[in-house]
């Protein structure tokens, strides 16, 4: 029997008058790795600083493990663990001490202190370095550091700020390989805005932008949903103005990418046709017709900059283009 | 109680990682032993002066000596707490830290009690410290011995009212440069709020004289230890803890 073990409901953060979130609300069930996906400044950090009981709700509600964050935030805490964007490291301390005075402070037994430390650095890798200065150490290893004060007490709830920012390629696979693991014992809520680490690691994922959830779904379920999206890219010898393309019916948006476009086509119309017919009659000179790759991307994209409406898509894709 | 004495444990020993603490306790011990050295020499001319009209008896060793010795140390503390208590909040949020704690399953009082009780042991330790310059003299002379403790504890009492104060104005703020500028104006303030008492002599004067640090130590440093004294420090330790725990509560709700 899945048991919910985030649920936040109606959650609202206002900072004078800017609301960071607007009644946000969505769930996380025990074992599920969630991706909490949003360009800059949608209020990721925000919801995740709410969850970890660093910041009090406008209005709202947060509950972790059953516990109401709001009403009794020592308690709930004590099911949580955070890595904020910068992981929280003392440089004077060794990993060993370090998560030794963590351990301590999320009241992990002291009898088990030891044992718990052993078992967390095993599984972040950590051992090699125990009795390193976390000043001495790589980002990488910092990182895993920061990972490792969140999961020290065995919280149900894992939540992770942008991981894996800043990592070297060899690095990044380690972190998320160990974010898969985390889940299925704790709950992980993992924000980030690189798309690929979400299919890598996640099961569920939920986009907010401009303070709201604007989907909520798995991510086969996010892929069916948008599958009408289907977006292609192009490439001619004799590429056309942006201005003739975009006058070719039934195109939502133009993106300049690699000596080509991709290219949108507006929900139920298929521009194909008219394209491979203008590039021969008009002599563009087709080199390359192909589906775009990163649908999760254009998902986002989708989501994202939806609410923006028909007329400004023409003039966001010119805006890309000039840039 | 636990998460407060591991938080003061790491507090204390992060500060002897760093050369913060050495270097102040170094500057502290070095000036106060300057300081010290002058009164025993002052105290010498004094007595061949006292000799020459036969009233010796009068001239006490410790008044002279550990007395002044201890006043100029709780100058130079005004001055050093400040600056060792502008980092207790500001660099836990400079370096980040500070998420690994409020994401603690701590209060804030939990919190504000591991700093301060960090930052008491080290002023057990400075206290201390001052105190082998002082039993030297026990060598040579007799002191006062009641009054030389009591100038010690007042000394204690006093710092930690200083840290209170400190550690009230390091929750206010990020800056760690305007926590120390705060704490070294209102300790500067409540050193001096005799002043204007002194001159005046109606009903505000009786506040301001009580309000005065510098009274209250006086009494310490003359072997005179009353509860009105006492309750005056802990009072001002007290305000200062509370209301950090007030801007810590604040905090979360402001972001």
């Amino acid at each position: 029997m899945p048991e919910t073990m985030i649920e936040i409901s109606e959650l609202t953060r206002n900072y004078g008058p800017t609301k960071a979130l607007d009644a946000i609300g969505f769930q996380v069930q025990r074992g599920e790795v969630m991706g909490f996906l949003g360009p800059n400044g949608a209020g990721k950090t925000t919801a995740m600083r709410i969850l970890a009981g660093i910041l009090a709700p406008t209005e709202g509600s947060v509950h972790v493990a059953g516990l109401d964050m709001i009403a009794n935030p020592v308690a709930a805490r004590a099911k949580i663990g955070f890595l904020p964007e910068t992981p929280p490291i003392y440089d004077e301390m060794t990993v060993r001490e370090y998560l030794t005075y963590l351990a301590a402070l999320r009241r992990v037994p002291r009898a088990r202190i030891r044992l718990a430390v052993d078992h967390t650095m095993d599984r972040c890798g950590l051992k090699a370095t125990a009795d390193r200065l976390l000043r001495n150490l790589s980002k990488g290893y910092r990182q895993r550091a920061g990972i490792a004060q969140a999961i020290i007490h065995s919280p149900e709830v894992v939540i992770l700020d942008e991981p894996t920012v800043g990592l070297d390629p060899i690095q990044i696979r380690e972190i998320r390989q160990l974010i898969r693991d985390l889940g299925g014992e704790h709950s992980v809520l993992l924000s980030t805005h690189i798309l690929p680490e979400v299919r890598m690691t996640c099961n569920r994922v939920a986009v907010i932008n401009q303070g709201r959830i604007v989907a909520n779904d798995t991510l086969e379920g996010l892929e069916q949903k948008a599958s009408g999206i289907g977006s292609f890219f192009m490439r001619w010898n004799h590429p056309p103005d942006l201005d003739i393309l975009q006058q070719i019916p039934g195109i939502a948006r133009i993106k300049a990418r690699e000596g080509g476009w991709t290219i949108t086509p507006a929900p139920g119309s298929d521009p194909i046709p008219e394209l491979v017919h203008r590039s021969a009659t008009q002599g563009w000179d087709l080199r390359e017709l192909v589906p775009a790759g990163e649908s999760l991307e254009e998902i986002f994209l989708h989501l994202t900059t939806r609410e923006e409406g028909a007329d400004t898509v023409a003039a966001y894709a010119s805006e890309e283009v000039s840039s | 109680m636990r998460a407060a004495s591991t938080i003061a444990l790491r507090e204390l020993r992060s500060m002897f990682l760093s050369p913060l603490a050495w270097t102040l306790l170094a500057v502290l011990f070095a000036i106060t032993a300057y300081m010290f050295m002058a009164a025993v020499f002052n105290y010498q001319v004094k007595l061949v002066q006292f000799q020459s009209f036969g009233e010796v008896p009068k001239l006490s060793l410790t008044d002279w000596t550990i007395a002044p010795m201890l006043g100029n140390a709780a100058v130079l503390l005004l001055l050093i707490m400040p600056m060792l208590t502008m980092r207790l909040f500001a660099e836990e949020k400079r370096r980040g830290t500070w998420a690994a704690i409020a994401s603690s399953p701590l209060s804030p009082l939990e919190i504000i009690l591991g700093k301060y009780l960090g930052l008491l042991l080290f002023l057990a330790i400075t206290v201390a410290l001052l105190a082998v310059p002082v039993g030297l003299l026990f060598l040579f002379g007799t002191p006062d011995l009641g009054q030389t403790l009591s100038g010690l504890g007042g000394l204690f009492l006093l710092a930690a009212a200083f840290g209170a104060v400190g550690l009230a104005a390091s929750s206010a703020t990020d800056n760690p440069m305007v926590a120390a500028l705060v704490a070294f104006g209102v300790l500067l303030l409540l050193w001096i709020a005799s002043w204007v008492g002194e001159a005046g002599g109606n009903g505000i004067s009786v506040v301001l004289s009580y309000l005065s640090l510098t009274s209250h130590y006086q009494n310490f440093l003359t072997g005179v230890v009353n509860s009105t004294d006492l309750v005056y420090f802990l009072l001002l330790a007290a305000v200062g803890l509370l209301f950090a725990r007030q801007r810590l509560m604040a905090e979360r709700i402001n972001g």
